[in-house]
């Protein structure tokens, strides 16, 4: 068929932030929607959210209560969220009441009453809530199918958008003709794990639309239920073309061993011990940057905003003055059931409003230990995505990693995530006469030369500032217990891939 | 602490709306009708409105509560009933005896004026507890379309 010759669906908007995204730029109009979920889920605030976005004097929004909450409560609980708009009642929202008509009768005079209705007020949006009392009381399976049939056909002829709201089993989703009928099935989930409450949203089918499937946070806030697509709001956003532009420290000898600095929208992991000056390290890199005209953000889990702009005064970094420009924002996101989706909205969301090109992550430890238990156990998974996104959009990220200090081992990070960054430095001690010294090395950088030297270096209260040589007169330095072998030392010029010997 | 459920006296500002709800309605009628007639078609155009949203036995629930609590403030009200579909019955049965022992309450139609004002006020103030002022002025919009409701606190106006 003839592309112009195909009806065009309009897409409305849910009214809910991020769920746009999901069911891939809007609901369908006209569409017959379940949600489904157990209580308190979010059923009906999604639906509120819903209606209150498309809901006009001309084409106003019935909501049909049956035996569920009372419509009193119900009023009473949704008017708290933001979105609730009481002008927008009684002219653009309608709640009817069909207790009685349910109770007293059978689903014929239901549907009786809802058609009446709908015959009297022409509306675009349509809600049963919650449809499921309705049809738990005792009747055939055919009068029900029947009941659904007609009912979706209706709506679907009267040009209305339609949520049937109700409290669902997983195991219920089988052979139930309600889900057949339906054109979109919103299942709801919030499930205990550990101390905390996850809450997930699944499109299970929505016919005519390219929805992201699989499952997404959401949280319910003070202005309803906020969904966090696992595309992070990204999809169909093309990939910026490779930078060679360098991003430097600040720290000329770090700087050189990088070959530069880093390569723009590369993901950088500094990985050390306690106390090896990782977020020292990455405090000047945010501050190099806004000193270039770069914007940054620093996302800190172990500390607060305040505590972290202040101990980068004791190092002559100014981070207040940034954050009063709007060149520097300091997440804090400690929750501790956070999802890495919603995380990730918190810092697109920076990155998207002071235009930011550098962004910190201190630390990937912190970062998990915000996460809710059963986020932590896609917490690979999660960075992968994550960085992804926001590499993809040009941003250059460096996290910091606590690495336990081995003196058998040289490990890079305790998350087997190495092969998700382009570039890894690692800080670690080593013992050298009689003193627990510190000593820097650039293991990897994707697609840039980059120097080999071990160096030493020191935390002042410049920062991190790099010892003059090379450290050539020791063996096994990064075994953390180095041997003297008695070797001239180096130059100061590092050695790099390309060819530059380094003296020996 | 919001506590106007609690208290023995209505809420000023519902009582000023019922007030003048019942003006509104003694005016669209005939002037040779009884007082309480005012007060039965003010308390039908609120069950028909608040009926549709909250359901028949919502609104007897709603209307037997402030039945309760109106008769704490108005005895002349010792005689009227909430049926089971939320209608409002034996209004304007006045107990003689008080009438007659306890003039200070005033007459029969004194009573019934303020059995009416006092019987609508609880009425309004329960949805004032539960929705606050702007959906309960909203709804009580709705009930009266022909009516201008700039607030609570200001007189009810006939739409040009």
């Amino acid at each position: 068929m003839n592309t112009e010759d195909r009806v065009a669906i309009n897409k409305l908007p849910t009214g809910v932030p991020g769920l746009d995204e999901i069911v891939g730029g809007g609901l369908p109009e006209f569409s017959f929607n379940i949600i489904a979920g157990a209580p308190g889920s979010g059923k009906t605030t999604l639906a509120h959210q819903f209606v209150f976005a498309n809901a006009t004097p001309e084409r106003p929004a019935l909501y049909f209560t049956v035996l569920g909450e009372s419509s009193i409560k119900m009023l009473r609980y949704q008017q708290q969220y933001t979105f609730f708009d009481s002008a927008k009642l009684p002219n653009s929202i309608r709640f009817i009441n069909l207790s009685q008509v349910v109770l007293e009768k059978d689903l014929g005079a239901v549907l009786e009453q809802i058609t009446k209705e709908i015959e009297k007020s022409n509306p675009a949006v349509v809600v049963v809530d919650s449809f499921r009392t309705m049809v738990r009381k005792p009747q055939s399976d055919l009068d029900l199918q029947s009941f659904i049939q007609r009912l979706a056909l209706f709506l679907a002829s009267w040009q209305a958008t339609t949520f049937l709201i109700g409290e669902y089993a997983e195991d219920e989703l089988r052979d139930n003709p309600i889900f057949t009928v339906a054109d979109g099935l919103f299942w709801l989930r919030q499930t205990p794990e550990r101390n905390s409450i996850v809450r997930k949203l699944q499109i299970i089918k929505l016919r005519g639309q390219d929805s992201v499937p699989g499952l997404h946070t959401f949280r319910i806030t003070d202005a309803g239920v906020q969904a966090f697509s696992r595309t992070f709001g990204l999809t169909g956003h093309l990939k910026d073309p490779p930078s060679h532009r360098r991003l430097c420290f600040g720290i000329p000898e770090l700087d050189k061993m990088l070959g530069g600095g880093v390569r723009e929208g590369d993901s950088v992991l500094v990985a050390g011990s306690s106390g090896t000056g990782k977020s020292v390290l990455a405090t000047q890199f945010i501050a190099e940057g806004i000193r270039k005209g770069e914007p940054g953000i620093v996302a800190v889990f172990e500390e607060r905003p305040q505590a972290y702009a202040e101990r980068a005064t004791t190092l002559g970094l100014d981070l207040e003055t940034p954050q009063k420009d709007g060149k520097l924002k300091i997440l804090y996101l400690r929750p501790l059931d956070l999802s890495v989706d919603e995380t990730m909205h918190s810092i697109l969301d920076a990155v998207q409003r002071i235009g930011a090109k550098r962004l910190v992550i201190d630390s990937l430890a912190g970062f998990e230990m915000a996460l809710s238990p059963g986020f932590r156990a896609d917490f690979r998974e999660s960075l992968y995505r994550m960085i992804f996104a926001l590499t993809g959009i040009g941003v250059t990220i460096l996290s910091t990693v606590e690495v336990d200090e081995s003196f058998t081992e040289f490990p890079f990070s305790t998350y087997s995530i190495s092969f998700l960054t382009d570039d890894i430095i690692r800080l670690r001690y080593v013992s050298i006469d009689g003193q627990l010294r510190k000593i820097m090395v650039v293991i990897k950088m994707r697609g840039g030369n980059h120097a080999k030297d071990i160096r030493e270096y020191e935390i002042t209260d410049k920062g991190v500032v790099i010892l003059g040589k090379r450290l050539s007169d020791y063996q096994g330095l990064i075994s953390g217990i180095p041997v003297r072998s008695n070797r001239p030392d180096s130059t100061e010029v590092p050695s790099q891939d390309t060819g530059i010997k380094s003296k020996t | 602490m919001n506590d106007a459920g609690l208290n023995m006296t209505t809420p000023p500002k519902m009582r000023d709306l019922a007030h003048r709800l019942l003006a509104y309605e003694a005016v669209e009628g005939k002037t040779s009708e009884l007082e309480e007639a005012a007060t039965l078609r003010v308390y039908e155009k609120l069950r028909q409105s608040l009926g549709e949203f909250v359901g028949a036995t919502g609104f007897q629930s709603l209307a037997f509560r402030a039945l309760t609590q109106a008769k704490s403030e108005a005895p002349g009200l010792w005689a009227v009933q909430i049926a089971a579909d939320g209608s409002l019955q034996g209004l304007g049965e006045f107990e003689p005896q008080l009438v007659e022992f306890e003039p200070q309450l005033g007459s029969g139609k004194d009573q019934a004026s303020e059995g009416g004002v006092v019987l609508i006020a609880r009425l309004l103030g329960l949805l004032l507890i539960f929705l606050g002022g702007t959906l309960t002025l909203r709804l009580v919009q709705s009930a009266w379309p022909g009516a201008a409701f700039d607030d609570c606190n200001s007189e009810i106006r006939r739409k040009a």
